[in-house]
């Protein structure tokens, strides 16, 4: 028997839902065949990836002048394309780790797949670093290996290198976790499998899982360890893509507000981007009775508190970068110059995307309303790659020495290769969508009991 | 069929019984193998140092071994001497001297020869002025190597030999001599006593032989002058070095103007020394290159500029001419008074070009009495004579002209009648054309007798009566080319060699005495030989007014000008040239004409950024009298005089040219009667020009501490921390210099050389001969407009160009939009008639390089000597470096520059590839590449003292734009060499570093500029 919740909380589980009704919810979309909705999506996430490794093999070949950059701003849409999966990639460590470790029970319908989202992102942000170099055939040179190239080493100075370190210890500790929460659900898919061939396939995803009290306390055990593991890499993944920035000189970057900034930010970008994906997958896969409003806006909560670090960053930025008087503060990202300058629309859309529409979640109304919950996190979502890009391009066109100032402008090869990201991150989830169970069913039940509606109607007309 | 053949292994199988045999019979091996004792021995086994993993090691060592070897890598083949030439050493330079005298640059210079490969050019130091070497002179070396040139003589456009040439010619001409037809050889300036001597003879031979000169960027007016004056067809010289006072009235002196050479002159006298520092006051239309550095600077309209030359006569010599007032009248009030206060130490010259114009320059100097003003040494560089020329035409049109012989000029392209001229050739009966490319007049002669460079060629020069100089071939010609004199030798039946005349020349009349081989050896002579000047009397009351006569003012004047690249364009078709910023504009690959920003809004026209930075800028038609000059693009340039717009020559080219470098528009045709200033109609156009600009940012956005610069008189009086403040933090709660706060612990630099570069922002003219020089010397690849365009120049040294701005930090803190931005967006704003500041920027070499740091790889590291390293090997091209370095110099190969034909420049054909630096890697796509402080010749002369076992002079570290620099702002040297010349002035008043307060301890630093504005 699970919990006592007080019956003055909203349940987080609708309807008359029983163990069984859980299983056979969560496994509807892996059992049956797919709609037409979802071969569409699926064709369009397709094409879009497609046109993006089309896209990325052009540059390889052919050199990364196919890209917009310029001697002065040597990178734009690429490292900010970078630094936005990245962002988005923090929201499913947090939902699972953090909330886990504060006994968040709510976190249990949305954390597979908010999690799956983190690794879906990462691996596109993890592909930008790579693409972007010059010669990606030597990309192994980053990595510590004993060599006979003489004496060389990598650069332990280098923040890129730290990134390396960062984003490959963050994927891999993100994978584990995920995966072992998945492995009595993937169990439950082979028992209920009816097909042979299915049935094999989960058997060996499940690694044998037998359900025993053994299993299960194991399970409780590992997750618990692997929270503790994960939640202190939520902060350090976006800090160490901060000091990319901000160990260096350039004005702009050189802030030492970078880390917890970026932090809250990638945070604020995260939850954005799970209310994207969970709004369209309760509808798309008829899971309203476990991804309920509760669930958007709790997730709508940490949004505006993020969302409100983020907003004091920028003010403390502008400030600062006023206040120090300094001639070369006066074109930062965040300053009067870039307000007025040649990217003012970069700059404004950074303002209201981030700062302004995220006001309106102080109103319960705006932030239980599912519609506006789904076009606020997309904006939000603009707004913060408007924030990457504001800091990369507008610091680098506005440079030290005023000879030196250009501007950027992305060309096609710049464009497939972001829409080639969205195309296989969505590739990525719309196949899990359809192989993998979507909640967390055995987490699920745990609370059923203690916060189904139908039970928590039960105790209160029986006055427990 | 089995075989029954019998091998035998041994002579003891023979003997049947034989125990061995029998042994042998039985095992393979003559000894037991101990398989059982090793595999046995299970201890000795596991003991064995050889584990399994070993064993796999093993194993995948040799499969991986077995299949590299079939692998087969790119075959390079070299070829080695079989017979070493003579003074050869592969990987040992030989420097040659020899003179550049093409009409276009004038310069006695060494040349770098590579395997025989002639690779750059340097200032030869013996030659003093003359050897400084410009941009063009920098650049020609490629020319050499011109992909374009003529392989060999062509007859109606086809191959031929050079013995039917020969006979062809010598038929026709002996035909012509005996019906007593008339043979004019049109020649360019070349400076050359014994091609003019072989021309000479060449004329007695064929009776009725005219010689004209004809220069494109003519200086006949002047030499008409100092003909009148002086009775003898030269230039004037001028002793820039012992002038107090400069005044110019639209002569670009640091440019072109009466065959250029005069910025090491001038820059001596521009080092402020307590107080001794020339004082420079430019009236001009265009903002020219000597108007840039000129301490005061009035725009006005051409026309005005010949009332300003009457009117400053007046004021000065206190004659009444008649002239109409311009706006630079009150100016010239004070200006007068400051030249008869500087007296015999000023100097007046004008580049107007008009004879009386120039007598009045003249009888001014003459009034001033001059010191600065040389009639000593007369110049003889430039010969062109405009009247020769027309009459030439007018001949040529009448069917006068038997024969015409082409040599070092282009008229079919470069006269402004060049219609006209071309259907003059027609009536011409025997046309040969001494070329080296097949360009615009080639291609309407008969014959096209191909010419050897000059890097290929012997030849002479006399720039000054006694200032002698040679050039000596430093290859074999590539092709089967002929120098235009031996052909005449040749015609006219003298069994010599040029090299034969060339020599018997200098030994009877030039040498006297003295070694040829040591002559041949210096590359410059000093002869005793003079020119004798008459003094005649002339009326300048009459010069004045023929002058007020001749002067038309118009709505709108054209100013023809020369861009320091591409000159008469002779050069076109160097992609160095034509990548060349230009100094003011900083646009390459293009010409256009540059109006008042005033001037434009008035017509419409605008100047504007893309989205990608990239400027673009309105076009329009410009009519001179009955000549239009379609679609021109319009730059809008602080401190053209309103009124006037300019225009530079040069570009245009359509023949004996590849398609790339085919870049502009042909002005020629507006110069008409070879007069720069012309009345012009202007009309907008629709249509928008696309820029190749590399600099989009004009003004300094309040940042002044980047380019330093005082006045004069501060600088004399008041103490350093007021006019040279070196940047400060706070330590401890306490003011301390930035350069005392450091992260980072010292690292000991003091062993071995350390280098420092120092530029003297006082006398760098930004004339851009160290950019070319850094293009030859480091391989940089040229990646054409569309790449310049997109700020992609891979130039390692720039010159930033700055103009003020009419806001500044103190006028917006006044005015309380300080901060705000109306602020920001008028001081992107320069002023109509800005100061100019030229601030050249390379690779800074930072002891605490920000680009270090930041590399994953560490492909960028430091170096004891202070260089910061490039190794492109280990580059992986995240391009974090470049993004971190705060001067922006560093250059990423966005794509593959070299054998590529999208980039189809001089690195993408074999004989282009042939002015490569053998020393310096052609770098790959992908990687960052940097100034580096010519790491490969700082190498060069540490182990070459060390081979001879000495320490290194001083004077043997150079870089490439150190030694190219004409003005010695750039002084390089190891500052561990305490009495070397770049330590002693570290310590100098006015050195600073660039962006010190950054704290990245550059190697390079700067002296600040000091401006003579006070009046005294």
């Amino acid at each position: 028997m699970s919990h006592y919740e007080a019956p003055i909380r909203e349940p987080l589980i609708f309807g008359d839902k029983s163990y069984h009704d859980i299983s056979v919810d969560v496994a509807a979309p892996v059992e049956g065949k797919a709609n037409k909705l979802w071969w569409i999506a699926f064709s369009i996430a397709l094409t879009a990836f497609l046109l993006g490794l089309g896209a990325i093999s052009y540059t390889i070949g052919v050199g990364i002048g196919v890209w917009g950059l310029n001697n002065r701003i040597n990178w734009a849409w690429d490292i900010t394309n970078f630094v936005w999966w990245v962002g988005i990639g923090h929201a499913g460590t947090l939902i699972s780790a953090v909330l886990l470790l504060f006994r968040q029970k709510w976190r249990m319908g949305i954390n597979r797949s908010a999690e799956a989202m983190t690794i879906f992102a990462v691996f596109q942000a993890g592909l930008f670093p790579i693409i972007h170099m010059g010669r990606v055939w030597n990309a192994f040179y980053v990595l510590p290996l004993p060599n006979a190239l003489g004496s060389l080493w990598v650069n332990f100075n280098s923040p890129l290198l730290w990134d390396v370190f960062a984003i490959s210890t963050y994927l891999s500790v993100s994978l584990v976790f995920w995966y072992t929460g998945l492995l009595p659900d993937f169990a439950m898919l082979r028992d209920r499998a009816v097909k042979p061939f299915q049935k094999q396939i989960y058997g060996l995803l499940s690694f044998g899982w037998s359900g025993r009290l053994k299993d299960w306390q194991r399970f409780e055990e590992v997750s618990l360890v692997l929270a503790g593991l994960a939640t202190p890499l939520v902060l350090s993944v976006h800090t160490i893509v901060s000091m990319d920035f901000a160990t260096s000189i350039i004005p702009g970057w050189h802030s030492t507000i970078f880390p917890p900034y970026f932090v809250a930010g990638a945070i604020f970008s995260g939850f954005a981007m799970v209310q994207t994906l969970l709004l369209i997958m309760r509808k798309v896969s008829h899971l309203e009775a476990y991804i309920t409003k509760i669930h958007i806006e709790n997730m709508n909560k940490v949004i505006i508190v993020t969302g409100g670090i983020v907003s004091v960053a920028y003010m403390t930025e502008f400030f600062v970068g006023w206040y120090s008087g300094s001639s070369y503060e006066d074109y930062t990202y965040l300053s009067v110059g870039a307000a007025t300058g040649p990217y003012w629309w970069a700059f404004w859309s950074l303002i209201t995307c981030n700062f302004i529409f995220p006001l309106t979640l102080w109103f319960k109304k705006a932030r239980t309303n599912l519609i506006w919950s789904f076009i606020l996190s997309i904006i939000i979502n603009i707004g913060m790659w408007f924030e990457r890009f504001d800091i990369i391009v507008i610091d680098l066109s506005r440079g030290h020495l005023p000879s030196s100032w250009t501007m950027f402008s992305p060309t096609f090869v710049d464009v497939s290769i972001f829409i080639g990201t969205i195309g296989f991150f969505f590739v990525l989830f719309l196949l899990y969508a359809r192989t993998f169970p979507v909640i967390a069913q055995a987490e699920l039940k745990s609370i059923l009991k203690s916060s189904g509606e139908n039970y928590k109607n039960l105790r209160k007309e029986n006055h427990e | 069929m089995a075989s029954n053949k019998k091998y035998w292994r041994s002579v003891e199988e023979l003997k049947s019984d034989n125990s061995l045999v029998e042994h042998l019979g039985q095992k393979e091996f003559l000894e037991e193998i101990p398989t059982e004792t090793f595999l046995g021995a299970k201890e000795n086994l596991s003991n064995s140092s050889t584990s399994r993993r070993d064993f796999l090691k093993y194993v995948g060592f040799t499969t991986v071994a077995a299949s590299l070897a079939a692998c087969e890598g790119p075959v390079l083949k070299t070829i080695p001497y079989v017979v070493k030439p003579e003074n050869i050493i592969p990987g040992v330079a030989n420097f040659y001297a020899s003179s550049m005298s093409d009409g276009d640059g004038f310069a006695n210079i060494l040349v770098k020869v590579r395997e025989g490969r002639p690779i750059k050019i340097e200032p030869n130091k013996m030659a003093g002025n003359w050897g400084a070497s410009s941009a063009r002179v920098q650049a020609s070396v490629l020319s050499l190597y011109d992909n374009n040139r003529l392989r060999g003589p062509l007859a109606d456009g086809k191959e031929t030999d050079w013995s039917s040439l020969d006979k062809k010619a010598i038929d026709t001409l002996n035909t012509l001599k005996a019906n007593n037809e008339k043979i004019v050889v049109l020649s360019g300036s070349t400076a050359s006593p014994t091609s003019k001597k072989v021309i000479a003879e060449f004329a007695q031979s064929f009776g009725n032989v005219q010689h004209v000169v004809y220069d494109a960027l003519s200086e006949s007016p002047a030499l008409d002058a100092f003909e009148t004056m002086y009775g003898q067809r030269a230039l004037p010289n001028y002793k820039f070095e012992n002038a107090k006072l400069i005044v110019s009235i639209g002569a670009d002196f640091l440019g072109d103007w009466q065959g250029g050479q005069y910025s090491a002159a001038y820059a001596k006298g521009r080092i402020p020394v307590k107080g001794n520092m020339s004082k420079h006051l430019q009236i001009e239309s265009n903002l020219s290159l000597s108007g840039a550095n000129a301490d005061l600077r009035i725009p006005v309209k051409p026309s005005e500029q010949i009332f300003a030359l009457i009117n400053l006569y007046n004021a000065v010599t206190g004659s009444n001419f008649a002239s109409k007032p311009t706006p630079a009248d009150a100016a010239i009030k004070k200006i007068a008074i400051q030249l008869k206060k500087a007296g015999s130490q000023a100097v007046v010259i004008t580049g107007i070009q008009n004879k009386e114009a120039q007598i009045l320059a003249n009888a001014l100097n003459e009034a001033l009495q001059s010191e600065v003003y040389d009639l000593t040494a007369p110049r003889l560089i430039k010969a062109g004579n405009d009247v020769a020329v027309k009459n030439l035409v007018d001949e040529m049109a009448a069917g006068k002209i038997g024969a015409l012989l082409i040599y070092n000029a282009n008229p079919s392209y470069s006269l402004p009648n060049a219609s006209v001229f071309n259907e003059a050739l027609k009536k011409v009966k025997f046309l040969v054309c001494f070329s080296m490319s097949d360009d615009e007049t080639a291609q309407k002669s008969q014959f096209v007798a191909a010419t050897p460079h000059y890097l290929e060629s012997w030849g002479d020069t006399q720039f000054q009566a006694a200032k002698f100089g040679l050039m000596q071939p430093t290859i074999n010609p590539l092709f089967n080319t002929r120098q235009f004199e031996e052909s005449l030798l040749t015609w006219m039946g003298q069994n010599k060699t040029y090299y034969q005349a060339l020599r018997d020349y200098w030994t009877t009349s030039i040498l006297n005495g003295s070694s040829w081989n040591q002559a041949l050896h210096d590359g410059v002579f000093n002869g005793n030989n003079e020119l004798k000047l008459t003094k005649n009397s002339i009326d300048v009351a009459t010069s004045a007014a023929a002058l007020l006569s001749q002067t038309k003012s118009g709505d709108f004047e054209l100013n023809l000008y020369a861009k320091i690249s591409m000159g008469d364009g002779k050069q076109a078709n160097n992609p160095w040239l034509q990548e060349l910023p230009d100094p003011i504009t900083r646009t390459s690959w293009d010409n256009y004409i540059t109006i008042s920003a005033a001037d434009a809004k008035k017509l419409g026209l605008e100047n504007f950024n893309v989205s990608n930075g990239a400027l673009n800028g309105s076009k329009v038609n410009l009519k001179v009298k009955e000549v239009v000059l379609n679609e021109v693009p319009v730059y809008i340039q602080p401190g053209q005089a309103n009124g006037s717009i300019g225009l530079a020559l040069g570009y245009g080219r359509s023949a004996g040219m590849q398609t790339e470098m085919m870049t502009g528009l042909n002005a020629f045709a507006l110069l008409q009667d070879f007069n720069p200033f012309q009345t012009v109609s202007v009309e907008k156009v629709a249509g928008i020009h696309e820029f190749a600009c590399v600099q989009l940012q004009h003004t300094i956005m309040g940042r002044d501490e980047i380019i330093k610069e005082t006045t004069l008189d501060d600088f004399i009086n008041k103490p350093k921390n007021e006019w040279n403040k070196t940047p400060e933090f706070s330590l401890n709660h306490e003011e301390v210099s930035a350069e005392r706060v450091d992260l980072w612990e010292k690292f000991d630099d003091t062993v071995g050389p350390h280098f420092n570069l120092s530029i003297d922002l006082a006398t760098c003219t930004g004339c851009a001969a160290c950019i070319v020089a850094c293009h030859a010397e480091n391989n940089v690849p040229v990646v054409g407009k569309r790449e310049i365009r997109v700020s992609r120049d891979m130039h390692w040294l720039r010159i930033d160009r700055y103009y003020t701005s009419d806001m500044t930090n103190e006028k917006a803190k006044e005015e309380g939009i300080f901060g705000t931005g109306e602020m920001f967006n008028t001081m992107t704003i320069p002023s109509e008639n800005p100061q100019v500041a030229f601030q050249p920027v390379m690779c800074q070499h930072c002891n605490h390089a920000p680009c270090e740091t930041v590399c994953p790889v560490a492909a960028t590291s430091h170096s004891r000597q202070g260089q910061n390293h490039m190794a492109y090997n280990r580059c992986i091209g995240t391009r974090y470096c470049a993004n971190n370095c705060p001067y922006k110099v560093r250059r990423f190969n966005w794509f593959k520059y070299a054998n590529n034909n999208e980039f189809d420049f001089n690195m993408n054909n074999d004989l282009g590839k042939m002015v490569l630096n053998p020393d310096v890697v052609v770098r790959s796509r992908g990687v960052m590449e940097k100034c580096t402080m010519c790491l490969q010749k700082t190498q060069l002369s540490i182990l070459t003292a060390k081979k001879e076992g000495r320490p290194v002079k001083d004077e043997e570290f150079q870089t490439a734009c150190s030694s190219a620099c004409p003005t010695g702002a750039m002084v390089f040297g190891d500052v561990n060499d305490k009495q070397s010349e770049v330590a002693l002035i570290t310590e100098d008043e006015r050195a600073f570093h660039l962006l010190a307060e950054v704290g990245t301890k550059p190697n390079v630093f700067y002296h600040l500029k000091v401006r003579n504005t006070e009046a005294s």
